[in-house]
């Protein structure tokens, strides 16, 4: 005799309910570990989604262009020529979000007679002004010989807004650059040398400054999909607009930034191990416990000719179903919980006694707000792996209970 | 005794030791090694006088670019310096004082005056490949420095001097190595960083009679790493004990350009 699925699952629920208070206990256990681990991946996914966006927004972008030698060097004028054409060609293609163009130019600043060594940006306005890029949201008007100064360069410096401060450096040619600017308005951006070192200028002016042409030391692009930042560095790499300059992605311009954003997505492993465990331990208690218990009722079913097989199938789907319910209680608080903070925010800052609100590492500046964040890969990962141990764990009480002697059985 | 590499004492045009010049100094005989400590003191006083004037040309050339410079330079004793540029017009007037460890721009253009900070000491000065720490560098490397002779060169027939840094000394050089002719006269300095690596090359050539010494007018400064990058500088005219007036070396008179 063949017993249809649904029966078996059916007898399954009912023996778990046999013991109410054992099966709760172990439904809240699943459950609030899969909570647990729902919210933990969640704060993973953010991280790793925040981190990155953090590093490539406002400084590296996803994928950036330069001359050969300027990455190593650094120097003045290692540059890539003939760049608007190259600026245009590059906002057409249907893979790139946005492109920023950048000159980088060592120089001395001063508003008094000292010097200081500061590293004038110009930027693209349009581009930089954007969402999450370095000056996000700025509504000051530059222009004119307007610039933005790093606030602790300020600081440093003894510089307020709308001081003037005379900026020293040596032009692409090798002449001398030199010019009178207004500071215009300070910056706190999230990238560490833009705060500490930085005066900011529209492209255009920088490049007057330093006598260049049609020229820049960088272009950063950013992708329409960030994930897809490599493939997008490989093609545009042989892209004819690109032609003769180095192009790599965010991962290979900052390897070290690129590791701790490795290191994060490699955290769920561990986690998984800890569902593992918690699960297992669920789980298993209740099967090897309902299936000692029931001994003597399994010698029943065997002397009336219920095959072995049939013993087994049992206890294994009884092991499912309590795992898949705890999973799915565990998924629904933890869903709502990850929810709720997402949308409300939560201050990891408060819990460092009124330390600081944001963390410097790698020279970007992360704050510490966290918003969790989970994908349906999260949620199939954990219900699986609960599902997983369900079986193992019962493995062993069902293939002990399909070996009974019914004879020995029935006399326990 | 002092001891420091030529083109820092060039490129400044000078400042002077308590032994002046004499053109009598004895010429060890070759090719039996020199007496390494006479020789250096006389390379010191090379260029170097109580006060001197100098004007001279630099040409700066890049993979990019040539540009040419004209400038007229002042020393007084060992560390007070004020080169002006006079051509191109562009930056005509733009001076630099260097008095001790200080350095100062004047920028006749935006008419400010600027200290550099130490923590460019190492840019570059004016554009070309000397560093501010070129002009500023101290007379007292005899402190940071042991000195030996290396070995025999055969051509051009002289000897290699090296000067190997101390241990526990800071600074940007691991050792310098120093060409003389048998006349003593520099015809390369080879510059290794702290790593030993070869960093920069200064060849001399162009030996002329020049304020009444005998001393090569071109100097070339080749960094490594850099191809196609080299400064030349050239003495135009020269002068050395020439009375300057006191206050040459102040902040007003820098401010005043030329």
């Amino acid at each position: 005799m063949r017993a249809s699925l649904p029966t078996t699952w059916r007898i399954a629920w009912r023996n778990l309910w046999r013991n109410p208070r054992r099966t709760t206990l172990a439904l809240a256990a699943i459950g609030l570990s899969v909570t647990l681990v729902l919210l933990y991946d969640g704060i993973l996914r953010w991280e790793a989604d925040y981190i990155v966006d953090t590093i490539t927004g406002p400084m590296l972008g996803h994928v950036q262009a330069h001359a050969p030698e300027w990455r190593r060097t650094r120097a003045m004028d290692k540059t890539i020529a003939g760049v608007s054409r190259a600026i245009d060609a590059l906002r057409r293609d249907p893979d790139v979000a946005g492109v920023d163009a950048r000159v980088y130019a060592p120089a001395l600043a001063a508003s008094g007679e000292e010097g200081f060594a500061v590293m004038v940006v110009g930027v693209d306005m349009a581009e930089a002004t954007r969402p999450s890029r370095l000056l996000e949201g700025l509504q000051t008007p530059l222009g004119g010989r307007r610039v933005l100064m790093g606030r602790l360069l300020a600081e440093q410096m003894g510089v307020k807004q709308g001081a003037e401060v005379a900026i020293v450096g040596q032009g692409i040619d090798g002449s001398l650059a030199n010019d009178l600017f207004t500071v215009a308005a300070l910056i706190d951006t999230s990238v560490d040398f833009v705060n500490r070192q930085a005066i900011v200028m529209p492209l255009g002016d920088a490049r007057e400054l330093f006598a260049m042409g049609d020229e820049v030391h960088e272009l950063v692009i950013y992708a329409r999909d960030p994930a897809r930042a490599g493939p997008l560095a490989a093609r545009l790499a042989g892209a004819p607009e690109l032609a003769g300059a180095e192009v790599v992605d965010w991962k290979t311009a900052a390897p070290g930034l690129n590791d701790l954003v490795e290191l994060v997505s490699v955290m769920w492993v561990f986690v998984l191990v800890l569902v593992f465990v918690a699960a297992a331990a669920g789980v298993a208690n209740t099967a090897l416990m309902s299936t000692f218990e029931r001994t003597h009722e399994f010698g029943m079913l065997l002397a009336l000719g219920t095959a072995p097989s049939r013993i087994v199938g049992m206890i294994v789907v009884e092991s499912l179903a309590l795992g898949a319910t705890g999973a799915l209680l565990g998924t629904a608080l933890g869903g709502a919980v990850v929810g709720w903070l997402y949308y409300a925010g939560f201050d990891y800052a408060k819990f460092t006694g009124g330390g600081p609100t944001s963390l410097s590492a790698f020279g970007v500046t992360f704050t510490m707000i966290i918003r969790p964040r989970l994908a349906s890969i999260d949620i199939v990962r954990v219900v699986m792996a609960v599902m997983a141990t369900a079986v193992l764990a019962s493995a062993w009480p069902a293939l002990r209970a399909a070996r009974l002697q019914p004879a020995r059985a029935l006399r326990e | 005794m002092p001891i420091r590499p030529v083109c820092a004492a060039a490129i400044v045009a000078l400042a002077t030791v308590a032994a002046p010049f004499s053109p009598a100094a004895p010429v060890p005989q070759h090719p039996s090694p020199p007496d390494v400590d006479a020789v250096l003191a006389r390379l010191d006083d090379l260029y170097r006088s109580k006060s001197s004037i100098a004007r001279m040309e630099i040409i700066v050339t890049s993979p990019r670019s040539t540009r040419t410079m004209r400038l007229k330079a002042w020393s007084r004793g060992e560390d007070e310096a004020l080169i002006v540029i006079e051509a191109p017009p562009r930056e005509e007037g733009t001076s630099t004082l260097r008095v001790g460890s200080n350095l100062w721009n004047f920028l006749p253009r935006i008419a400010r005056t600027i200290r550099v900070p130490p923590s460019m000491m190492l840019g570059s000065w004016m554009g070309t490949d000397f560093t501010n720490d070129d002009l500023v560098k101290e007379s007292s490397m005899h402190k940071d420095f042991t000195s030996r002779i290396d070995r025999r060169s055969d051509t051009p027939p002289g000897w290699w001097i090296s000067l190997a840094v101390k241990p526990g000394v800071v600074g940007r050089w691991a050792r310098i190595d120093i060409l003389l002719d048998d006349a003593n006269l520099p015809v390369e300095e080879r510059h290794f960083d702290r790593k030993g690596r070869l960093a920069r090359v200064m060849t001399f050539d162009e030996t002329k009679m020049l304020g009444g010494r005998r001393l090569p007018a071109h100097m070339t400064l080749t960094p490594v790493d850099t191809p196609g990058q080299r400064t030349e500088m050239r003495y135009l005219e020269l002068q050395f004990d020439v009375a300057i007036p006191n206050d040459t070396f102040s902040l007003s008179r820098l401010e005043r350009g030329k």
